[in-house]
């Protein structure tokens, strides 16, 4: 990974974590939160693998600890094992048609939120499954679907994977790859 | 070669990745690294306070502007219930001066402490959480001003929750609705007790531990019991009572409180420097 990349992944998580913690914390749909930081590493599998998934998920996991009161670490396991986990369908080298990369993030940021709450409760935490539990994982999981694809290209451009067909930027090719 | 090693670097990663995020969950959870957790996120707190600050100023405007614009009326009409309120609230100050210095001399005789005497810091409120699993704000101000973790939190007349992590200019409150919150509180003529728990964002506070014979009046209002080495100190106001009830077979009854303070607009609180006597 050159400078330049690696610039551009700490600039798109800079750019994710602002969004989540200034803008989104006084934003509430149905008394729930999205999630934009549980995104990032759904993209990075999705588009650069299980590898790629699951470190993006452990940092922007440990940033979102980072801002909450829930266990330390647990946001940063979760969102690891999904990242991973993303990554292993290998969906963007199968192809597929458009609606795969929603769907896929719809499902994976549904059992990331589950997830968190069960692994909460497992250490301690039972107040975290809560019936608010039920609308927190649909609006995550909407959300989530709803910006999977452009997420996912901004993911491509942090990467340099090339570009898919009718992309609207035009990307630098970096010389180690 | 080549394949085996594509194949097994990620499982591999994973492995490192988890099993690093279990021993933080581990050292974490056993408690020993309360402190170092607490100092690295007051740290990002007071990284992050003026990238918040800055975006707070560029969309709070906007909103504001169509906030008002689409409710001009009802602000209007805001606007004349408070000003009704607030002069029925000076008559009703005045005519409490009066039993306050009296309770004041009371608590004097029993040698009590008197809550309403602590120092308070105001501060605005700049955030509310973005977990989906805690009930808490962030403040505007934290040691600097002279905020310290432990210290409770009041809005007007009610109690908001407490400091849970200070850093240099930033603190996080976490609320009474919060679930991992639980304060003694002490209601009634008789002054009896029981213990009130958040139940999240939005829900009433449940009230436990109230046996099925005491009465308990809709309305009426709980406050902190500040009992020996309670979180709180005493008389502070909770909430009042919204439901009571006798669940069948059930050895205590089913109360839940409406929070006084109006913990879904706050803007401006007191932090109160009071600490627990140990």
């Amino acid at each position: 990974m050159t400078a330049l990349l690696r610039g551009r992944v700490i600039l798109l998580v800079a750019v994710v974590l602002t969004i989540q913690e200034a803008l989104l914390a006084g934003l509430k749909i149905r008394g729930a939160h999205p999630d934009l930081l549980l995104l990032l590493p759904i993209a990075f599998g999705l588009v650069g693998g299980s590898e790629r998934g699951a470190a993006m998920g452990f940092v922007t996991g440990l940033l979102a600890d980072l801002f909450v009161g829930t266990p330390f670490g647990l946001s940063a396991l979760v969102y690891t094992l999904v990242g991973f986990g993303v990554g292993m369908t290998e969906s963007d080298r199968v192809g597929g048609g458009w609606w795969i990369t929603p769907l896929i993030a719809t499902s994976a940021s549904a059992a990331g939120v589950l997830l968190f709450a069960g692994l909460g409760a497992a250490v301690g935490e039972g107040q975290m499954l809560h019936e608010h539990l039920v609308t927190v994982t649909i609006v995550v999981a909407v959300v989530n679907g709803l910006l999977a694809a452009p997420t996912a290209r901004l993911a491509r451009w942090a990467m340099d994977l090339g570009r898919p067909a009718g992309s609207w930027y035009t990307p630098v090719r970096s010389e180690s790859r | 070669m080549a394949l085996t090693r594509r194949s097994t670097r990620p499982r591999f990663t994973l492995l490192l990745l988890v099993l690093a995020a279990v021993t933080i969950i581990t050292i974490a959870y056993r408690g020993h690294a309360d402190s170092v957790i607490n100092s690295i996120k007051g740290d990002a707190l007071d990284a992050f306070a003026p990238v918040q600050s800055a975006v707070g100023d560029v969309t709070r405007p906007i909103g504001n502007f169509f906030d008002g614009a689409a409710h001009y009326g009802s602000l209007q009409s805001e606007n004349a219930r408070l000003r009704a309120e607030n002069s029925r609230l000076q008559t009703q100050a005045l005519q409490s001066a009066d039993a306050q210095s009296s309770y004041q001399a009371l608590l004097k005789t029993l040698n009590l402490p008197w809550a309403q005497n602590v120092p308070t810091v105001p501060a605005e409120v700049v955030s509310n959480s973005s977990s989906n699993f805690e009930a808490s704000i962030q403040l505007n101000k934290g040691r600097d001003a002279g905020i310290d973790t432990g210290m409770p939190v009041v809005s007007g007349s009610g109690l908001v929750g407490r400091v849970v992590v200070a850093s240099r200019s930033r603190s996080t409150v976490l609320l009474i609705t919060d679930p991992t919150s639980n304060i003694g509180v002490r209601f009634g003529p008789a002054g009896d007790l029981a213990v009130a728990a958040g139940q999240g964002t939005g829900s009433p506070v449940r009230v436990d531990l109230i046996p099925p014979q005491v009465p308990v009046d809709k309305g009426e209002l709980m406050l902190t019991s500040g009992l020996q080495q309670s979180i709180y100190p005493p008389g502070v106001p909770i909430g009042t009572v919204l439901t009571s009830g006798v669940p069948r077979g059930s050895f205590q009854q089913a109360v839940t409180l409406a929070p006084v303070a109006d913990l879904a607009h706050l803007q401006f609180v007191a932090v109160m420097q009071w600490a627990p006597k140990s």
